[in-house]
């Protein structure tokens, strides 16, 4: 090949400047595309001579290769640009992301690891959408038909549930680590290990962690450990996992604690693992006062709260509510006890396991129900690891505006959308086998660590996720009424999802592949739909969508939920919401906001129990509001601009977002639009606390 | 005079008994409305009505409210019949 006396400098992406050498652009459109030799050269000098007539005297490799993608699309070769694309980001991008916080995501902070990541991940989300994906899929991502979750993260699963149990039997033993230990003697060491593992997954997974019946699977260790000993550990445990905001980008590990009053069945006659990993010769079932003394020491806890009073944003604590709770002494004390927390911080989440249905609960929302073969690994509960692959949101509303108010045409497209999904998870799924066939030398060796027969990452069960965003607002397209205004609205809202439960279990066959529906928390996606169908749907969308479009804070109602904004009975609206949950197979929640409102324990035990007895809700969680000051360090009630203790204007509001608890200044605009729509249920609890003073 | 909707599924074990249930109630002039959980409408309904077990059997007058219901049991016609003459 020859070369030329163009007297050019070339800055490389390897950090050196070399002398300019056409030759390179024919190495690399032959490695990358497939084009032929003699093509590559014409296009090399083609190249040649637009820089030299430039006149310019050095040149970055970036823009010489955009140069050769200019020429690549002159001459059609359209498939050959696409090979040769270089991901990045402009510098003004780089810039402000270095400056500014990302909003994206309110549990990352702002700094030089947070930059880190966000700027992988946009580099990621381009390879995702390029490379992984197909165009079908990718631009119905990117024209916000449906939203591919995580995209910065699409070399890894979305989020699992584990168990305590592996690190007690195995030791902390993660390929590549530069030391291993042995199981643990001590309850302190085992923390350790747990908390250590926890950040080995979140480097694994995109999203949650979450824990397994914590406090049972402690409980071997702590026998015999005073009252105090046993809340150090609690407060060890909850402090670790708030805090640890070191890991990846400096998030905090989005970690769930699933923890039970009563020894669920499935476990009751396990052996169970004590010190050292060895089997203590007694069952689970003999471990309940010791279980339920963690767990109570664990809600004491977060009663107290952090250094400054403020709710404990992680471990979520998610306590399972069951038909044998109620049959297990101690419960009443224990649900004042976690209700008075609810009341409080808020942290309580609580899970409505009905009839033989067993769950593990994990991220903002989503659970695993354990089926038949699940319940068989529980004798050996080490083996019960489960994962969500990927979590593919559908934009409903949008439908809606296509459909024009045709019945058929509507569910058709939902239908359409719903493949499209599944295509999506087909893509994702087929790039993790090949990533997981590289075993221990690949970039996932800790998933495929096999230390009990089988790699730790169980791919044969992994989940796949559908979700779904406004539905309200596709009714309210759809039929003129929001779901709270009619009985026929709400029943087409049911029946649409009754549709897309329909398709899940037929595409589950017809793919072989366990595709479930999920609440989708949509923490950002909501407002991303919102903005798009803003572009693309106007002026209908603007007379539809929810928040205030003059500041650009707008909105979709979050998965099946009711219009927040609506002043509605909590009770009716999580009997209502609780109407969807049996076809959302994968999880759903029912918010109550409570504003300033802070209700007695009781008033909120006897609204849990009731929900319990006579709703189909899967999960409710009781959201107060704070503000925490950072001048005096103080926390008050409500949300308000200045410390109702010192007056400090430099104060932080604290609430729930989506599934957790973050500082509003970190919330996109999407979720501010929506906090201030937020009906708070002051006035239905602070008319329960009337009537129970006057009883 | 009451409504009766029966809910079913194509492979339950109970639910052919459900089903000659609605033929008898046709045959005395009950209206009777019939879901079958397999569909989008029936499973919708069913959703609505809450219904957690196979098959169910509810009946309401008019105004929807409930005059008797059978969760994951196949009344006597007679039963019914009690409930629908009730509204």
């Amino acid at each position: 090949m020859e070369t030329t006396d163009l007297n050019l400098f070339v800055r490389t992406s390897e950090e050196s400047i070399a002398g300019w050498d056409r030759s390179k652009i024919v190495d690399a459109l032959i490695r990358e595309t497939l084009i032929d030799r003699d093509t590559a050269g014409e296009i090399s000098k083609e190249v040649e001579q637009m820089i030299r007539r430039s006149g310019i005297e050095v040149i970055t490799a970036p823009l010489i290769r955009e140069l050769v993608n200019a020429r690549l699309i002159e001459k059609g070769l359209e498939s050959s640009r696409k090979m040769h694309t270089r991901l990045g980001m402009p510098l003004y991008d780089v810039d402000s992301l270095i400056l500014h916080p990302n909003k994206e995501n309110a549990n990352v902070p702002h700094g030089p690891e947070a930059t880190n990541l966000t700027l992988a991940e946009g580099i990621k989300k381009e390879y995702a959408l390029l490379s992984v994906f197909s165009q079908e899929v990718a631009d119905a991502h990117m024209n916000g038909d449906i939203h591919l979750h995580d995209l910065g993260f699409v070399d890894r699963p979305y989020c699992s549930g584990q168990s305590l149990e592996y690190i007690k039997k195995f030791g902390l033993d993660l390929p590549h680590s530069l030391s291993m230990a042995r199981p643990a003697k001590h309850a302190e060491v085992l923390l350790a290990h747990l908390v250590k593992f926890a950040a080995a997954l979140q480097s694994h997974f995109a999203g949650a962690i979450g824990w397994d019946a914590i406090n049972i699977f402690f409980a071997p260790y702590i026998e015999g450990m005073s009252d105090n000993d046993v809340k150090q550990l609690a407060q060890m445990l909850i402090f670790e996992f708030s805090q640890q905001a070191v890991a990846r980008g400096g998030q905090a590990i989005f970690t769930d604690i699933n923890i039970y009053w009563e020894i669920p069945k499935h476990f009751v006659n396990v052996p169970a693992i004590g010190p050292n990993g060895k089997f203590t010769g007694k069952t689970y079932g003999e471990y309940e006062k010791e279980a339920q003394r963690f767990a109570w020491k664990l809600f004491e806890v977060y009663k107290e709260g952090d250094g400054a009073g403020r709710p404990f944003f992680f471990p979520k604590p998610i306590v399972h509510i069951t038909e044998k709770f109620f049959h297990t002494d101690g419960h009443m004390d224990f649900l004042n006890l976690i209700c008075d927390v609810a009341s409080d911080k808020g942290n309580t989440y609580y899970v409505f396991d009905r009839g033989e249905t067993a769950k593990i609960s994990e991220c903002c929302r989503l659970s695993f129900k354990l089926e038949e073969s699940d319940l068989l690994d529980a004798k050996e509960p080490w083996r019960m690891r489960y994962c969500a692959l990927q979590n593919v949101s559908l934009n409903l509303p949008r439908l809606a505006y296509m459909a024009k108010n045709d019945d058929t045409k509507l569910f058709n497209l939902i239908t359409e959308r719903f493949i499209l999904a599944v295509k999506a998870h087909k893509e994702k799924r087929a790039f993790m086998e090949k990533l997981l066939s590289l075993g221990e030398n690949g970039p996932l060796a800790l998933l495929t660590m096999n230390r009990d027969g089988m790699p730790y990452l169980r791919f044969n069960l992994a989940s796949h996720l559908i979700g779904m965003v406004g539905l309200n607002e596709m009714v309210q397209i759809h039929t003129g009424e929001e779901m709270h205004e009619s009985r026929r609205a709400l029943k087409f809202g049911i029946k649409a999802i009754a549709h897309m439960n329909l398709l899940t279990e037929k595409m589950r066959r017809q793919e072989n592949m366990k595709i479930v529906l999920e609440q989708t928390p949509a923490e950002s996606t909501s407002y991303r739909f919102a903005r798009l169908d803003l572009r693309y749907f106007s002026p209908h969308a603007g007379r539809i969508m929810k928040g205030d479009i003059a500041s650009g804070e707008v909105y979709y109602t979050n998965s099946t939920h009711l219009n927040v904004k609506h002043a509605m009975n909590p009770i009716e609206r999580v009997t209502t919401e609780g109407l969807f949950h049996p076809l959302i197979e994968a999880g759903s929640i029912s918010h109550v906001w409570l504003g300033e409102a802070q209700p007695s324990k009781e008033a909120i035990a006897d609204f849990v129990i009731k929900t319990f007895k006579h709703t189909t809700n899967d999960q409710i969680a009781f959201s107060p509001e704070f503000t925490t000051c950072n001048k005096c360090h103080r926390t008050g009630r409500g949300l308000a601009d200045t410390c109702s203790y010192c007056g400090s204007t430099d104060v932080d509001g604290i609430t729930r977002i989506t599934g957790y608890f973050t500082k509003v200044s970190s919330w996109n605009k999407g979720k501010l639009g929506e906090l201030k729509d937020r009906y708070r249920n002051s006035e239905f609890f602070s008319e329960r606390r009337k009537a129970a003073a006057n009883d | 005079m009451g409504i009766v909707k029966i809910f079913y599924k194509d492979d339950c074990p109970m639910c052919p008994m459900a089903k000659q249930l609605k033929d008898h109630l046709r045959e005395k002039n009950v209206a009777v409305d019939d879901y079958n959980v397999g569909t989008t409408e029936g499973l919708a309904e069913a959703t609505f009505y809450r219904v957690m077990a196979l098959p169910t059997i509810l009946v309401e007058d008019e105004s929807e409210n409930s005059l008797g219901e059978w969760r994951g049991n196949v009344p006597h016609i007679d039963e019914v019949l009690s409930a629908v003459q009730g509204a």
